[in-house]
């Protein structure tokens, strides 16, 4: 148990979250198998089981618009597609702006978002009221609201991602840790785990808020950094809420599940790294608390259920890493999503894909690609929206 | 407290009064349990089921407020009560259809995904039938008080009998404890500082180096959050009567011995005329001496223990050793249990109106386990306890355990052992070897073998009561490859309701353990999410501001 069968793989993925498991998803229907997906944890261990289940399409960069709206058409398709009930329910993304520099930022997004032909709106206090009564309009100054934004249950989407890699042929191994990536030549040739070494030529850094150890495995330095972030969920109430709510300032954001909880959250500065954990603290209790009764008064009499906390893996211009990493060759960096990988997945990932089997992509090197980071100057900070 | 007047209230519109600091859901005991709940998914007929304000079988509507536990809520004159999640009435609620149209259950993982023009519609159609209540509708809201912060050298989580041992012993070293207790006071104890009708809810890893050890945050049902500060914690809360798999174990009338007693009251008769007990030890017993002549067949998993015999003997109430209880029967309520004995004996109905669950008495463990306690599994009765040294030092510097939470029977020399140690603090904090695991299997294990090969018949066996889950859904994710208690819990929503996990995970690790063909600690256990009761927004927004501290 928990070994490989085989010796040799053409890809090796490490990490069996949404994003590794689409990855060899997509490999596989292309026919370039054998693919193995390595986790030392169990399957949803990692942010794929941590995340608030949101999906939008409401971004400051046009490429991640692009790639988020063809995610939310693959996620409408994946109870036909996969075989499990996500239940994506498109209530909508509804974000909240206290002052006039908040209103500017959803302007300015609200113009890209448009300008791609999704119906985004801008909203004044009272229109937020009318799309969600149930909030308090003190410091409200304005939203954005997008109908076609949403959010999903991410463990049967794993689930579906999961069986359908099995169902293809695909390897998955549980409880096994990648120990280091092995080179020949200035390229990789293998990957070392506790059960020995498996041969390969590309391997897929899909790690999570663990890719900068992972990356540091193979020898290479990388700037991306966890960030750990809490997340907690109330007892179930008859649905009241349709969107999903997100307020720039405080990064409260919550939704109401088809389960009938509320599931939010609040952007709480932590230690970076992921030495620490995933612990609860009582200041996170606090302030999501008090934030919410302010925001949504009868909720005061609301019992939370439980909380938790994940990582995200996070970059300094807020945008992912995706392709090979310039460094090392057949070492293929799929990471850095700031807390936004299970939303863009099926989009990314195809793009992993593709840089694996070596094929172009459609995705802008300075935004995306592993070596902007070391172009001079650097990058800048392009994707500003990094709540909810 | 005798001449205090009658609390009037209304329960759906009609009139009630009850003496004052009694349960609502005492109150509504006549002869059987009150029927105030329908379940999540299926809209089955639930009652008080644990009585000690932890599951789902008795929630209501007090004042707009939604989810409150009948339970452990004490009505006062004036409440206008409502039941939830039922339409017209918690006694015939024509959701209840629900149940019998899907007899094995709705498939909410596979099903409702075609055809793809009407998914929408289910979406709108499934998530009405989620959650309990509706949205809190409170009259005008009264500034909350803002949470208090106390601190003290050390708190005592439970004021039980061990809990004040460990307290007196404290004081005569000239140490005054503060104990926290989620209970009702009981009789006055001046010595004390006890603070009743106080949940600890999440007591976090010692943090820093400066400062307090530990912070608790603790919940008291209609007042303020409180936090405490404080350097030692003695764990001291004591256990559970828990949960049985068999079809129709969710019935009104099916309930522990924590839950008849809690019903019951301190003299009052029980929430039952004819009741089979099940358990062969010391807690069966208990409710042999309290409710003998309501009891008319006391029946054990495994074998029966001398002192039940002798007490059953006395009351000419049948035994029934190594006996498999192969269904309740009945819809509102139980009308008669299906017994059969072990190894494939022949079935027979026993007419009776409850189902006393006293076979299997667990650990209040959750607080250690958040604390980061190391815990080790113990098969007799199959449950996680603490690593400890002889004083009751747990592997966490500060924090100590003791009475049933730690496994022992809370002897009053261990109390002064203990608190010597709290008081000295003396030396390195030694690292606790792992308590001596038992070899003998739980007499479930062979159980419930026996109970998964025989044909279930009719009936839903509910493997989780807060969201509905069955034993057939367990089963069929572990015949799908999701292993291991974190997985099938996310698979499955096991464990992720009200109760956070007490009733459902101890058989859903015996059962995993049988299904994945490996022991119970490897199917592992679940983190234990705080807080370990429900807090109220309300009661954590007013919690004290921390002084700054160094993070964990």
């Amino acid at each position: 148990m928990n070994v490989p069968s085989r010796r040799e793989y053409r890809t090796v993925i490490v990490g069996a979250g949404i994003v590794g498991l689409f990855t060899a998803y997509h490999l596989l229907r292309a026919g370039a198998g054998p693919v193995l997906v390595l986790d030392r944890g169990f399957l949803s261990s990692g942010a794929s089981g941590r995340n608030g289940g949101g999906v939008r399409q409401q971004w400051e960069t046009r490429a991640t618009v692009r790639l988020a709206r063809e995610a939310v058409a693959a996620y409408r398709r994946f109870g036909a597609d996969f075989g499990y009930n996500i239940w994506f329910r498109q209530g909508g993304y509804l974000f909240l702006g206290g002052t006039d520099a908040d209103m500017a930022r959803l302007r300015k997004v609200n113009e890209v978002v448009r300008s791609e032909g999704l119906d985004a709106r801008l909203l004044d206090p009272a229109g937020v009221i009318r799309i969600a009564p149930e909030l308090n309009p003190t410091g409200i100054a304005g939203g954005a609201f997008l109908p076609t934004d949403g959010t999903l249950y991410p463990f049967p989407a794993v689930w579906g991602v999961y069986e359908a890699v099995r169902r293809l042929g695909g390897e998955v191994v549980l409880g096994l840790e990648a120990r280091g990536v092995r080179t020949d030549a200035g390229r990789v040739v293998g990957v070392t785990t506790d059960a020995g070494e498996v041969t390969t030529g590309h391997v897929v850094n899909a790690a999570g808020g663990w890719s900068a150890e992972f990356a540091a495995r193979a020898g290479l330095s990388v700037p991306n950094v966890a960030s750990r972030h809490e997340i907690l969920a109330t007892e179930p109430l008859k649905p009241f809420l349709d969107p999903m709510i997100v307020r720039l300032g405080d990064g409260l954001y919550f939704s109401q599940t088809m389960r009938g909880e509320i599931v939010g959250g609040l952007s709480l500065p932590h230690p970076p790294g992921t030495e620490g954990g995933m612990p609860t603290s009582p200041e996170f209790l606090r302030a999501f608390a008090r934030a919410m009764v302010g925001l949504v008064p009868a909720l005061r009499h609301l019992g939370v259920l439980r909380a938790w906390s994940g990582f995200y893996d996070d970059t300094p211009d807020g945008l992912p890493v995706i392709g090979e990493d310039p460094r090392l060759p057949g070492f293929v960096q799929a990471n850095g999503f700031g807390g936004h990988g299970f939303m863009l997945a099926p989009a990314t990932t195809l793009r992993v894909a593709r840089s694996v089997l070596g094929e172009p992509t459609d995705l802008d090197p300075a935004l995306f690609s592993p070596g902007r980071f070391r172009t001079p100057g650097g990058p800048r900070p392009a994707e500003g929206l990094q709540l909810g | 407290m005798d001449t205090a007047p009658p609390r009037e209230y209304t329960v759906n519109g009609a009139g009630l009064r009850s003496a004052p600091a009694v349960p609502l859901a005492r109150a509504l005991s006549r002869r059987h349990p009150p029927l105030l709940q329908r379940s999540i998914r299926y809209h089955r007929p639930r009652a008080p089921f644990c009585g000690v304000g932890f599951c789902t079988g008795c929630l209501v509507r007090v004042n707009g407020i939604p989810n409150v536990r009948a339970c452990t809520y004490e009505p006062r004159s004036g409440d206008r009560i409502r039941t939830e999640n039922a339409w017209p009435s918690s006694r015939f609620d024509l959701l209840g259809l629900l149940d019998v149209i899907f007899p094995h259950g709705i498939d909410t993982l596979h099903g409702f995904r075609r055809p793809r023009m009407v998914v929408p519609w289910y979406h709108r159609v499934v998530r009405q039938l989620a959650g309990y209540g509706k949205l809190p509708t409170p009259g005008p809201a009264a500034t909350p008080p803002p949470g208090e912060l106390v601190d003290r050298p050390v708190v005592i989580v439970g004021a039980g009998r061990t809990g004040r041992w460990v307290g007196e012993q404290l004081n005569a070293r000239g140490v005054r404890a503060l104990l926290l207790d989620r209970r009702a006071p009981t009789q006055p104890e001046p010595a004390l500082e006890i603070r009743s009708r106080t949940t600890v809810a999440f007591l976090p890893p010692p943090a820093g180096t400066t400062g307090r050890r530990f912070r608790l945050v603790a919940t008291q049902p209609g007042s303020s959050a409180l936090m405490v500060r404080a350097e030692s914690v003695v764990v001291a809360s004591g256990g559970y009567d828990t949960s049985l798999l068999f079809p129709g174990n969710d019935r009104p009338g099916v309930l522990t011995a924590d839950g008849t007693l809690a019903l019951s009251g301190d003299h009052g008769a029980p929430p039952f005329t004819h009741a089979v007990v099940v358990g062969g030890g010391q807690r069966a017993a208990a409710m042999l001496d309290r409710f003998g002549e309501a009891v008319d067949a006391v029946v054990a998993p495994g074998a029966i223990e001398p002192q039940v015999t002798a007490r059953a003997t006395n009351l000419g109430v049948p035994l029934y050793p190594r006996t498999i209880i192969a269904r309740a029967n009945g819809h509102r309520r139980v009308r008669s249990v299906l017994l059969a004995s072990r190894g494939r004996g022949a079935s027979f109905e026993v007419p009776v109106d409850a189902v006393v669950l006293a076979h299997r008495r667990l650990p209040n463990n959750q607080l250690l386990f958040q604390a980061g306690a190391r815990m080790s599994w113990r098969s007799i009765p199959g449950g996680y306890y603490p690593e400890l040294d002889p004083a009751g030092r747990t592997s966490v510097p500060g924090l100590f355990a003791y009475g049933t939470v730690a496994g022992g029977a809370g002897a009053p020399a261990d109390a002064s052992t203990l608190a010597e140690c709290v008081v000295t603090n003396a030396g390195p904090w030694p690292d606790p070897s792992p308590s001596i695991v038992e070899e003998m299997p739980n007499e479930l294990d062979g159980y419930y073998r026996e109970f998964l090969d025989r044909p279930r018949g009719r009936g839903k066996t509910i493997a989780c009561a807060c969201e509905d889950v069955l034993l057939e859904e367990v089963e069929e994710a572990s015949r799908a490859g999701f292993r291991g208690i974190e997985v099938v819990k996310r698979y499955t929503s096991l464990g992720t309701g009200l109760c956070q996990g007490r009733y459902c995970l101890p058989d859903a690790l015996l059962l995993l353990a049988i299904l994945e063909g490996r022991t119970p600690p490897e199917v592992g256990y679940i983190r234990q999410r705080p807080p370990v009761v429900p807090v109220t927004l309300g009661a954590l927004a007013e919690l004290p501001e921390p002084a700054p501290e160094s993070a964990a």
